[in-house]
């Protein structure tokens, strides 16, 4: 566990005993203390503008060794091997932090999952060896003779599986590994347990860096090359590098930050990065929690579970849309008056909008729509299954778009949401939460900024009335930075672009999918520089993704410490 | 998804007349048909006709202890609503009644952390992030779990050291991990029954030579991965070194059994799965839960494994069971007050139907023979609960119910009662007595006050 700093904040709000405790209550987000000028999880110095003084000399930060994760595991074997079977959906899910599933902390290794990767690896490499010249790049085992033949294997196949060339002394024992299993049983056995060897060796399924050294430096290493080319592909594809990382790296091209920009910069052009971009807003913003919600049948009978692909589609596609092909910007994705539809979604928002299966850029009313945040699937796994849930949308912006931290309600007590009551608005029954002192002072985070999105239905319909009485969605966000009050979801966006809470956030959120762990201490210059880059470039997500390719965090590393 | 019928279940199945033991000729080098592995064993870990078996069986949540607890007396007693799917089986099992988790009001973490964590540890939680209710916070539990110290003493033969299904357990946190190798080494639970299958049943070959050769290529295989990892652990820092060391750990393991196959025939048949339901969608979770309690039923029949839990679902599941037309989750309606007519009765609903999935579990073990009675007999089964009750997390009076016999070490057909303050953590010396292993405590001593005889 190395999140100790995430959760100090809401550990110690809970030692003084509520939610709302002065300046800095909304949450720390960096790990710092929150008595010290840091509020609302933006370090004083950064409001302030100008580099803190601390921040000199290099911090790369902590440096975990990672693990694929199940989506790069399959990847990677398909660019490997052309292998597209998705061995690694049978192995176990990964264990999650921080909203994320690629958390270098915690992804571990247990018994089921090293038998998943021997099974995966047995199963790749009998299919591998059915095209043995492939393997074997030209060699001819009658007139190159066995061994030569093994080598040159091992050789080419090592440098893509390990996406680095092999050490003379790893291609020695690997060839005794093939000489061994040839004779036993034959040359294409042989070659086989060795690929079999090779697809569960810490040197594929994990990345192992060793950097090189630097002068003046015994604890900071600089990134080798090839280390390099790996961190660019998984981070900005999600699988092993192609052939011109290979190959930058082979000839030196990747020695400055500029190289690593400029292959930054080509990557991003590849729908793999759009597909790594969609990973990080499923998870994100819980878009792969839209697949398993449940809506009760009485509450909402028009709610058909056929529908929740389209609603996840409808995010995919406005995302991706802003992103790749519009301003690209934060901004953007917050505000943008438009969405995604196809026919049936139409139907079931009742909007006059596009017939067909194919999805079309729909503008919506006027004050109905903002970005992602007034969005069908997002709204209903942010709702109850026969209601809304002000707490849910509330707690999502507090968490996933300020990141701050809400702690969970206290022991022993009631949580039953309201009951339905067709008489009364749920702002209504949700009324104790401001009453009892012993929800207020956390509630008075989640539910005001909840009842801005009460237009939206627990399946994420727009509507105008509830209970009979026309929609009331006034709200008010409380705190230090993020403040103010507001009517409905458009309202609230515009506040919250405003603040430096949510662009730092969306900054955070990056880093921590990008680099696979949670921020530390050590990396509050690191997050203040990319935050500024993020500021500074119009807040483009794009450009967000090369500016991580630049940090500190990215291109050092910390020398191995400890016994 | 349709499973592909694997050639153990199509060839291998040799369906003897009357039960009779038809034991493979390769499968049974190992221990054959009248079982000599088990006539081997030391005479504390041998049930009649086969090994003494281990299975926890654990829900979330609470009962409803008005609707749970027996009536009459310790011998003649009439099964309450919850309890009443028992009825057939009465003579196989324990109400254990009155047994405290005493050591869940210790340490970090909240409720149901505690209340999860400490289970089968019977000890504290680790400091840590996991974030509780009243912003209290904990780690992974702090000690092994008694089905992985079972485990440890019984399941060094088996190929399997122990298996652990889930029904929809999400998420990796303390709530959703109840076996533990050692302090904050959480197992996770298998919650796919087709993975289950592959995993367990999946690559046992009909054909001896195969089998041999499976054998001959992963032993230079796994040597090869082992040393690997053996060559850079000393080259990484320390927190790396962990990790790895871990998964290095895991290789070894599975090198180790290489050899380790179960003997096939009489009450040893594989189930052939058919159509597995998706086990991410809640409404699957019927479906789910009987495979992977086939399975399970079946792995130990096999001599798979000696050492089983079943996990439904999380501590404090928020998921409803509209399969019992019930859409509120199941923590929000453990929370309402116990005027609530509304919330016991769904609640008690609730209950009732996890007790049918503890009476099928029973059925299942029953019916596959062994020795001159049922695996049932040979094993100890335990329905733990995180919590008594739901709304105020009351962790006294847990509501355990047992089964089987443990090979005899265990008396059914009881409702044992006990008094005072009796912390869980005698229950697990208990258990594992029963197992036979020679335990005067578990977990931290501090709770613990001597053992629980089942006897």
């Amino acid at each position: 566990m190395h999140m100790r700093g995430i959760v100090v904040w809401a550990i110690a709000a809970a030692a003084i005993g509520g939610c709302q405790n002065g300046p800095g209550g909304d949450g720390d987000t960096n790990g710092a203390t929150d008595s010290d000028g840091v509020t609302d999880g933006v370090p004083a110095g950064a409001t302030d503008g100008g580099e803190a003084a601390e921040c000199r000399g290099i911090e790369p930060g902590p440096s975990p060794i990672r693990r694929m994760n199940r989506r790069e595991y399959d990847n990677t074997v398909f660019d490997l091997l052309g292998d597209d079977s998705r061995p690694a959906q049978n192995f176990p899910a990964e264990e999650e932090a921080l909203g994320f599933n690629n958390n270098a902390d915690a992804l571990v290794v247990t018994s089921l999952l090293a038998e998943g990767y021997l099974a995966a690896a047995e199963a790749l490499a009998e299919n591998a060896v059915k095209d043995l010249p492939a393997l074997l790049h030209g060699c001819d085992v009658k007139s190159d003779g066995e061994a030569a033949c093994a080598e040159r294997f091992i050789t080419e196949f090592g440098r893509s599986a390990y996406r680095r060339p092999l050490a003379a002394g790893e291609v020695k024992t690997l060839l005794a590994v093939h000489q061994a299993a040839a004779d036993e049983f034959d040359f294409v056995t042989g070659v086989r347990l060795t690929m079999t060897a090779m697809l569960q060796s810490p040197h594929f399924l994990y990345r192992v860096e060793f950097g090189e050294p630097m002068p003046d430096s015994d604890d900071i290493l600089k990134l080798a090359p090839y280390e390099l080319a790996s961190r660019l592909s998984y981070f900005l594809w999600g699988t092993m590098p192609d052939a011109e990382l290979f190959a930058a790296a082979a000839e030196g091209r990747l020695a400055e930050p500029e190289d690593v920009a400029k292959q930054a910069t080509r990557m991003l052009a590849d729908a793999r990065a759009r597909a790594t971009v969609r990973d990080f807003h499923g998870q994100w913003l819980e878009l792969r929690r839209i697949e398993e919600m449940e809506k009760d049948d009485e509450a909402f009978p028009e709610f058909d579970p056929e529908i929740r692909p389209l609603l996840r589609a409808e995010a995919e596609k406005f995302l991706d849309h802003v992103i790749w092909d519009d301003q690209g910007d934060l901004d953007s994705i917050y505000l943008a008056p438009y969405t995604f539809l196809n026919g049936e979604l139409a139907d079931y928002y009742g909007v006059k909008g596009p017939n067909g299966d194919a999805f079309e850029k729909f503008e919506l009313p006027p004050g109905q729509a903002s970005g992602f945040l007034t969005q069908g699937g997002l709204l209903s796994v942010l709702a109850k299954p026969n209601q809304t849930s002000p707490i849910h949308r509330g707690k999502f912006v507090r968490e996933r778009l300020l990141c701050q931290v809400v702690p969970p309600p206290p022991d022993n007590v009631d949580i039953t949401p309201p009951e339905v009551d067709p008489t009364l608005p749920t702002r209504e029954r949700f009324k104790q939460h401001s009453v009892d002192p012993t929800c207020s002072g956390c509630h008075s985070m989640m539910d005001p900024v909840g009842f801005g999105f009460e237009h939206f239905d627990g399946i994420g319909r727009w509507r105008d009335e509830e209970a009979g009485k026309p929609v009331d969605a006034s709200g008010e966000i409380i705190g230090a930075t993020t403040k103010g009050t507001f009517d409905g979801v458009p309202e609230l966006a515009a506040l919250l672009i405003d603040s430096p809470e949510t662009e730092r956030c969306m900054t955070l959120q990056w880093f921590r999918y990008a680099y696979g762990r949670a921020d530390a201490d050590a990396d509050a210059c690191t997050i203040d520089d990319l935050t500024r880059q993020f500021a500074g470039s119009g807040r483009r997500i794009q450009d967000l993704i090369v500016a991580l390719t630049q940090s500190e965090a990215f291109l050092y590393r910390r020398a191995p410490e400890g016994e | 998804m349709i499973m592909r019928s694997s050639n153990f279940s199509r060839r291998t199945f040799l369906r003897g007349a009357g039960g009779a033991c038809l034991a493979l000729p390769l499968l049974d080098i190992m221990h054959g048909c009248d079982s000599p592995g088990v006539a081997a064993l030391p005479q504390q870990f041998r049930g009649k006709g086969g090994p003494k078996r281990f299975v926890v069986f654990w829900t979330p949540n609470g009962t409803i202890m008005s609707n749970w607890r027996p009536t009459g007396s310790p011998d003649a007693f009439t099964l309450p609503r919850i309890l009443a799917p028992l009825d057939p089986h009465k003579q196989d099992i324990v109400v254990l009644d009155g047994v405290d988790e005493l050591s869940a009001y210790k340490g970090p973490g909240d409720a149901h952390q505690k209340g999860t964590g400490q289970g089968l540890t019977g000890t504290e939680l680790q400091e840590g992030d996991f974030a509780g209710a009243d912003g209290l916070s904990a780690g992974w539990a702090d000690g092994i779990s008694v089905d992985q110290a079972i485990a440890d003493a019984v399941g060094n033969e088996t190929r399997f050291r122990s298996l652990e299904f889930g029904v929809h357990v999400y998420g990796a946190n303390v709530g959703s991990r109840i076996s533990y190798r050692g302090p904050a080494q959480p197992i996770p639970p298998e919650n796919d029954p087709a993975a289950a299958f592959n995993r367990i049943f999946g690559d046992l070959e009909s054909d001896p030579e195969a089998q041999k050769r499976r054998i001959a290529e992963r032993r230079i295989v796994l040597d090869a991965v082992a040393e690997d990892y053996k060559r850079l652990v000393p080259r990484l820092g320390a927190a790396d070194k962990i990790k790895l060391d871990a998964h290095l750990a895991a290789v070894r393991d599975i090198e180790m059994r290489l050899d380790t196959v179960g003997s096939v025939g009489g009450a040893c048949q594989p189930p052939v799965l058919g159509e597995v339901k998706d086990p991410t969608k809640v409404g699957n979770i019927p479906a789910t839960g009987k495979l992977q309690m086939d399975l399970l039923a079946m792995a130990l029949a096999c001599d798979l494994t000696r050492v089983a839990s079943l996990m439904w679902m999380n501590s404090a599941t928020a998921k409803p069971f509209p399969w019992l037309d019930i859409p509120e989750g199941h923590h929000e309606l453990a929370h309402r007050g116990d005027s609530d007519l509304d919330a016991q009765e769904k609640l008690t609903r609730i209950n009732v139907w996890y007790c049918e999935q503890f009476a099928y579990l029973i059925e299942r073990l029953k019916s596959l023979p062994e020795g001159d009675g049922s695996v049932l007999d040979n094993t100890l089964l335990i329905w733990v609960n995180e919590h008594q009750k739901g709304n105020d997390h009351d962790r006294h009076e847990i509501p355990y119910v047992l089964a089987g016999k443990a090979g005899g070490a265990m008396k059914p057909g009881r409702w044992m009662q006990v008094q005072g303050d009796v912390p869980h953590n005698n229950l697990l010396v208990g258990l594992m007595n029963a197992m036979g292993l020679e335990a005067t405590t578990f977990g931290n001593p501090k709770y613990c006050t001597g053992a629980l005889s089942l006897a």
